[in-house]
């Protein structure tokens, strides 16, 4: 009979006909805001680094926390505030259009060479004024000198895992093979408590610490010494934001005055009352809290770089009952805070976060950001916690299609109908937003980690896919990423990898094997010893992060930190959940080498390692039929369980290893594949793999299917993640899973509908997180082609969407890469 | 236990009945319609096929070296023959249409997918060929399916013995059933059967299973069945029988290359079919 389902005419997604019609957004403000920064390169903004320097200069010897307080009252003192034309929501960190700033105390110590190479860099590169560039060089990176936590780390690592992690140059960049994340961030993914400032504002905060400093006792060596700073400085600080919110409110006023348009006139009185008002006093209104929640996050990114921006928190949530009685009291309908969100959005896209380290840079491509921005779920007490203001923040995202903020959509088995349906309008229009993060596998590995039911049912979906309790979360030290695409290829050559010739780096497990066992058993020996040195690393990141970071922000809005006085860096704080991670990068170049070695040579014995060898040295040139024979074993992402069991196997051997150690290290360090776009960098270390992977090309993504070696289906990568988790073990996190579909998938009302099913499936398999590409391949091939035409086009990368044109070329062919599912 | 010869199982099929379905395709056809777009899914046999635009041979592949040398395909080889071809060519350039599979095999398959069936109502779909040709392997993979709790679906082009699409119909929750001509001696011209026994069986299916949801689908065909005649003949003839619904389905060409494969001409249909007249013959009404 005929199969004939299909029109040969194309579908296309609704931002796909956005850049085919060229339509503008700018019959919004925030969309005119946008146009007059959209595609700019960004500039670094010095200021921050510089009143840094400047104060921490001057308090030498001090406690430490008391010092961050002093830098950041010296910055709200003399830092130029902003109230952009045609805002409604003021305040910026930095210099106007696209901006960074700097962080000199993490890797400060190479800023003079890292801003010479800032504005040629294939990865999110920057710009720089000559003259900021000059201060750099004479005043601020010569400070910092000796005294960077980069510096200290490399100093503390011992000989033997500073192999794996550095290479032997002036700046100690990446090996990219056990890769520290701790020098290019002072902490992992954040989020803090705002419903507490909002609440009582930061004179609330600031009487709290007042009270339980006069409570101190006046003879205790540690309330002398620990405790008395702290306080002091959460008052300096909670004076600092009201200061520099204060400086706006001025401002305002002032362009109120000079302003002759009655309208803008109004809108500055406006912003100039509210900015004397908040983060210094409760918020009253809707229009207030969304202010007073800008300023706190905007100042909470200056006091530090939290591992790929502040998060929001679940914004749907506490700002729901301002925008409630505003609704009621008729002050307030859904266009206007839709607006005032909107100028959020565009206030955010402003701010870029700026790695200088070439490491830092190639893990975030694209100018990656992950201020999640968390909507749905559930309420502390367990019911659906979706309301009026949830459907808000998609009808903006669908009517404002920005890659900012971050957009996450909690989902859980009794997510309403209506809701699910949004979601799925919301992803079809193909711009990757929102990710999807699954109740159903958070809730319950929280509760096995010690949380409340309570605190468990209301975290806060935190970057990319963490998910964090933000009164109980007490672990920042970022983790390592570990490239373990390179231990197989030292089990092949013995301990060295192609890349660094005769060098002997891993462990000589030999390079005769009788049977898959013992290859199989070799490369677990290299996959442990990557975590010995992960550990080691981490042993010592954990150990040194308390003197070289401390957020009295951040600590004031944490109960644990407040009741114990004590930075959220200490190492350790009683009651936390200590929830870290380390990453598993090449996930599927790993199963897919192992099965084809298993499959091809060990058992139907028709490539001989020899021959394999060869081939792959030759990086496969002059030999094809090797590396088809390689690719035709079976692989990850197919829902088959010859190579799904191997995946199982190196993923449980991880979690074994980690539920062994994790205590020593007072810290449930769990297996996560999350890898920003870390794959990329870690690709171009790694030569041929058994695979037919060819070499120094990407390694494949999260815990997603080597690109193309999926082929049937999308469903089918759902089930092979399903079947390589470890259900057994709790020290398990994040696996990030990309989904490209082709826009014929989902389109109409059954296609939406369909998407629903899949995504309930999805949640029914307890799989962590979920993103989707709706795009044609051939919209991404004309855009790499032609990018001014397609400077808008927005694609999800890894946890977060980006412009494609501002990516490299090695990224957008990955992406390029990657299946697009067509449905028949 | 009862096997049958299957040439594809593919899941997250959207556009073939309710929700997220697998699709089990059966081998081989009673009709010929010049324009089927799986001419691999007409011999009932499973056959070997090879695509020489894939083959690395000039590469220096030597995969496939002490094979019999056939010289023609696809060949129609006995089934333990054809087996020794599976699995052997790196790229697939040689290869077997059609697996023979058991009941079971099939059913895991289909069952490994039940979490995207839960939700939207979907399932497994059989599917050709045509599938009640195997009529007891379809009936026995019907019977597993049911006691698996797993929704079922059937396409079928209805030309099949009409005790085995009786019993099937009990035991399917929805059948799509293709109608491509109302005229018979045009039907005979271009499918090489007649269609009476095709609206007999569609005739019995909506006496007998009135409840059964029934797709009735027609593929419009550039030259063959594009015109308001006969989509009006085939909407009157619809229109006759209760219960079900009718929709037109666009011409597409993706099965042209597998002609080339099988060493056979395509039949000479124009590329395209004209967009506007297709959206002229959906509207129009009796």
């Amino acid at each position: 009979m005929s199969d004939i389902r299909l029109s040969e005419k194309k579908t296309y997604s609704p931002q796909e006909i956005r850049l085919q019609n060229g339509t503008s957004l700018e019959n919004k403000r925030a969309g005119r805001i946008l146009a007059g920064f959209q595609g700019s390169r960004p500039v670094i903004d010095i200021e921050r680094g510089k009143y840094f320097t400047e104060s921490f200069r001057e308090t030498e010897g001090q406690p430490l926390i008391l010092r961050w307080a002093k830098a950041l009252y010296n910055y709200a003192e003399h830092a130029t505030v902003y109230v952009d034309d045609d805002q409604l929501i003021a305040g910026r960190a930095g210099r106007s259009g696209r901006y960074g700033i700097l962080y000199p105390e993490l890797d400060g110590d190479f800023l003079d060479e890292a801003i010479k190479s800032l504005p040629e860099r294939d990865s999110s590169p920057f710009d720089i004024a000559p003259e900021d560039a000059e201060y750099i060089i004479r005043e601020i990176s010569p400070y910092w000198k000796g005294k960077t936590f980069h510096e200290a780390l490399a100093a503390a690592i011992p000989m033997e895992t500073r192999k794996y992690t550095y290479n032997n140059d002036s700046e100690l960049s990446s090996r990219f093979i056990v890769n520290e994340t701790a020098s290019f961030r002072s902490s992992i993914q954040w989020v803090h408590d705002y419903e507490k400032p909002l609440k009582i504002g930061f004179n609330g905060i600031k009487r709290e610490a007042e009270e339980r400093l006069a409570a101190l006792d006046e003879f205790s060596p540690v309330d002398n010494t620990e405790r008395k700073p702290f306080l002091e400085a959460v008052i300096l600080t909670a004076d600092a934001i009201i200061l520099w919110a204060k400086r706006h409110s001025e401002l305002a006023a002032e362009k109120a005055a000079a302003e002759s348009d009655p309208v803008r006139k109004a809108e500055l009185l406006e912003i100039a009352r509210i900015c004397a008002k908040v983060p210094a006093e409760p918020a009253e209104s809707f229009y207030e809290a969304v202010q007073s929640q800008w300023f706190i996050q905007l100042f909470s990114r200056i006091e530090q770089k939290t591992g790929t921006i502040i998060s929001n928190g679940r914004m749907d949530q506490y700002l729901y009952p301002y925008y409630k009685a505003d609704k009621e009291k008729g002050v307030i309908d859904e266009d206007k805070a839709e607006e005032l969100l909107e100028c959020v959005w565009v206030s955010m896209a402003q701010y870029i976060d700026l790695y200088l380290s070439k490491a830092g840079g190639a893990f975030n491509e694209g100018y990656a950001h992950w201020e999640a921005v968390t909507i749905g779920g559930q309420t502390p007490d367990g019911r659906d916690a979706v309301n009026e203001l949830t459907y808000i923040f998609l009808r903006s995202k669908r009517e404002f299609p920005l890659n900012y903020p971050d957009l996450a959509a909690r989902i859980h088995t009794r997510s309403p109908k209506r809701y699910l349906y949004e979601v799925a309008e919301t992803i079809k229009d193909g711009s990757g937003f929102p990710k999807l993060i699954n109740d159903d596998e958070v809730v319950p590995l929280l509760l096995a980690k010690g949380a409340q039911f309570e605190e468990a049912y209301d975290y806060s979906v935190s970057g990319c896919a963490e998910c964090r309790m933000p009164n109980r979360d007490t672990f920042t030290s970022p983790c390592a990423y570990i490239n373990f695409a390179a231990a197989l290829e030292m089990t092949i050559y013995n301990g060295k990898m192609l890349k660094y010739g005769d060098e002997v780096i891993g462990l000589q497990t030999g390079e005769d094997f009788a049977d898959f066992d013992s290859f199989l058993s070799a490369y677990l020996k290299q996959q442990k010893n990557f975590m010995k040195h992960a550990f080691i690393q981490q042993h010592e990141i954990i150990r040194l992060r308390g003197e070289h970071f401390a957020s009295p922000l951040g600590s004031s809005l944490h109960k644990l930190c407040m009741e114990q006085q004590k930075d959220i860096h200490s190492p350790k704080i009683d009651g936390g959940i200590d929830l870290g991670y380390f990453e598993f990068i090449g996930y599927g170049t790993v199963i897919d080498s192992l099965a084809a070695l298993k499959k091809v040579m060990f058992e139907d014995k028709r490539v001989t390692l020899s021959e394999l060898k060869d081939a792959m040295m030759h990086n496969f040139e002059g030999f094809e039929p090797i590396r088809a024979i390689m690719q035709s074993a079976p692989a990850y992402g197919n829902n088959d369980g010859y190579a799904d069991e191997i995946g199982k196997l190196l993923d449980r051997e991880l979690l074994e290893f980690t539920r062994k150690y994790s205590a020593e290290l007072g810290v449930q360090l769990d297996l996560r594949y999350v890898p920003f776009t870390s794959n990329v960098p870690f690709g171009k270390v790694v030569s041929a793999t058994p695979n037919g992977r060819l070499a120094y090309v990407p390694l494949s993504d999260g815990s997603s299917a080597s690109q193309g070696a999926d082929k049937n289906g999308p469903t089918a990568i759902l089930l092979s993640n399903y079947a390589t988790k470890n259900y057994d073990y709790r020290n398990r996190a994040a696996r990030l899973l990309n989904i490209k579909l082709s826009p014929q998938c989902v389109s109409g009302e059954d296609g939406t509908e369909k998407l629903v099913d899949f995504i309930k499936a999805w949640c029914d398999l307890k799989l962590w997180h979920l993103q989707f590409n709706i795009i044609n391949r051939e919209t991404l091939i004309a855009a790499q082609n032609d990018p001014d035409s397609y400077r808008s086009l927005l694609v999800r990368v890894a946890g977060y969407s980006a412009y494609f044109c501002e990516l490299s070329k090695d990224l957008q062919d990955d992406i390029i890469s990657r299946t697009e599912h067509i449905a028949v | 236990m009862t096997s049958g010869i299957v040439f594809n199982i593919q899941p997250y099929s959207l556009h073939d009945g309710s929700g997220i379905r697998t699709i089990v395709f059966l081998k081989g056809c009673p009709l010929r319609c010049i324009w089927c777009c799986n001419p691999e899914s007409q011999n009932a046999m499973p056959e070997v096929y090879f695509d020489s635009e894939n083959c690395i041979r000039s590469k220096g592949c030597k995969f496939c070296d002490g094979l019999c040398n056939i010289t023609e395909y696809p060949a129609k080889l006995p089934e333990g023959d054809c087996a020794t071809f599976e699995n052997v060519c790196p790229t697939g350039a040689l290869g077997v249409y059609g697996k023979r599979m058991t009941v079971d095999e099939v059913l895991d398959r289909v069952e490994s997918e039940s979490a995207f069936y839960s939700h939207g109502g979907g399932g497994l779909t059989l599917s050709g060929g045509e599938p009640f040709m195997q009529g007891e392997f379809a009936l026995e993979l019907l019977t597993e399916a049911k006691k698996r709790r797993i929704g079922t679906a059937a396409e079928t082009c209805g030309y099949c013995e009409t005790e085995v699409l009786r019993k099937a119909a009990g035991m399917l929750d929805e059948i799509l059933f293709d109608i491509k001509l109302a005229d018979e001696e045009k039907h005979i011209r271009c499918t090489g059967s007649s269609n009476r026994l095709i609206l007999k069986n569609l005739e019995m299916l909506s006496r007998e299973f009135p409840t059964l949801k029934k797709r009735i689908r027609t593929p419009v065909i550039p030259t063959v069945n594009d015109n308001g005649k006969d989509i009006y003949d085939i909407k009157r003839l619809v229109s006759g029988i209760g219960g079900c619904t009718h929709e037109l389905l666009p011409y597409h060409r993706f099965g042209v290359r597998k002609y080339e494969l099988l060493g056979r001409r395509y039949a000479d249909i124009p590329e395209r079919l004209d967009e506007n007249n297709f959206e002229r013959l959906k509207k129009l009404h009796l």
